[in-house]
């Protein structure tokens, strides 16, 4: 198991309730995998750098999860197919920076 | 200083010489070790990029190699997921 940063943006344009239903539907692929999310943590709207789909914001969500190394690339195509999912980045987190956090 | 002509070489040829006029200074990430190198710490990243938005050398900015890799593959990352652009095309 290795610890993972995940952080998506969802299109500004969808309803909470289909933001929260993206979230939990994230949460599940991530459990589905064998993982676990230790933390969830909800930008909320935030102006993007440059546009993404003509959007000047975007919904952004960062995740702090525990997941097995094989299970990333599934997680992975389940957001590419997302269509709410504007972008999205799986990093992997070191141990060092995690034991100085 | 044996810098000296080379600077000046590169004022004359109208590079606006004083960008690459600073003298190397201390690291900041060694002079703080607290400061963790994150793409998600927008506000210290920002200070390592040009107007334009590119990354500024180590001869500006006084990061040394090991630093500057880590804060190249963070700003990478930032741009990435829009935090930071990826070129000066400002939204505002």
């Amino acid at each position: 198991m290795r610890n993972y940063e995940i952080t998506y943006i969802i299109h500004p344009d969808r309803e909470e309730a289909a933001f929260k239903k993206l979230n939990e539907q994230v949460a599940t692929w991530v459990k589905d995998g064998g993982g676990k999310i230790v933390k969830t943590d909800i930008w909320g709207k935030r102006k993007m750098a440059y546009e993404i789909r003509k959007q000047t914001e975007g919904n952004y969500v960062l995740l702090h999860a525990t997941m097995e190394a094989s299970a990333v690339a599934e997680l992975e195509r389940q957001l590419r197919l997302q269509e709410s999912v504007m972008r999205f980045m799986i990093v992997s987190v070191e141990e060092d920076e995690k034991a100085a956090s | 200083m044996s810098d000296d002509s080379r600077d000046n070489e590169q004022r004359g040829r109208g590079r606006g010489g004083s960008r690459y006029y600073r003298r190397p200074r201390v690291d900041p990430f060694e002079a703080d070790k607290a400061i963790k190198i994150d793409y998600k710490d927008v506000d210290l990243l920002k200070r390592f990029l040009s107007p334009e938005g590119k990354i500024r050398p180590r001869r500006q900015t006084g990061v040394n190699a090991s630093n500057q890799r880590k804060l190249a593959r963070a700003i990478k990352r930032a741009r990435h997921i829009a935090l930071l652009p990826y070129t000066d095309e400002t939204l505002d």
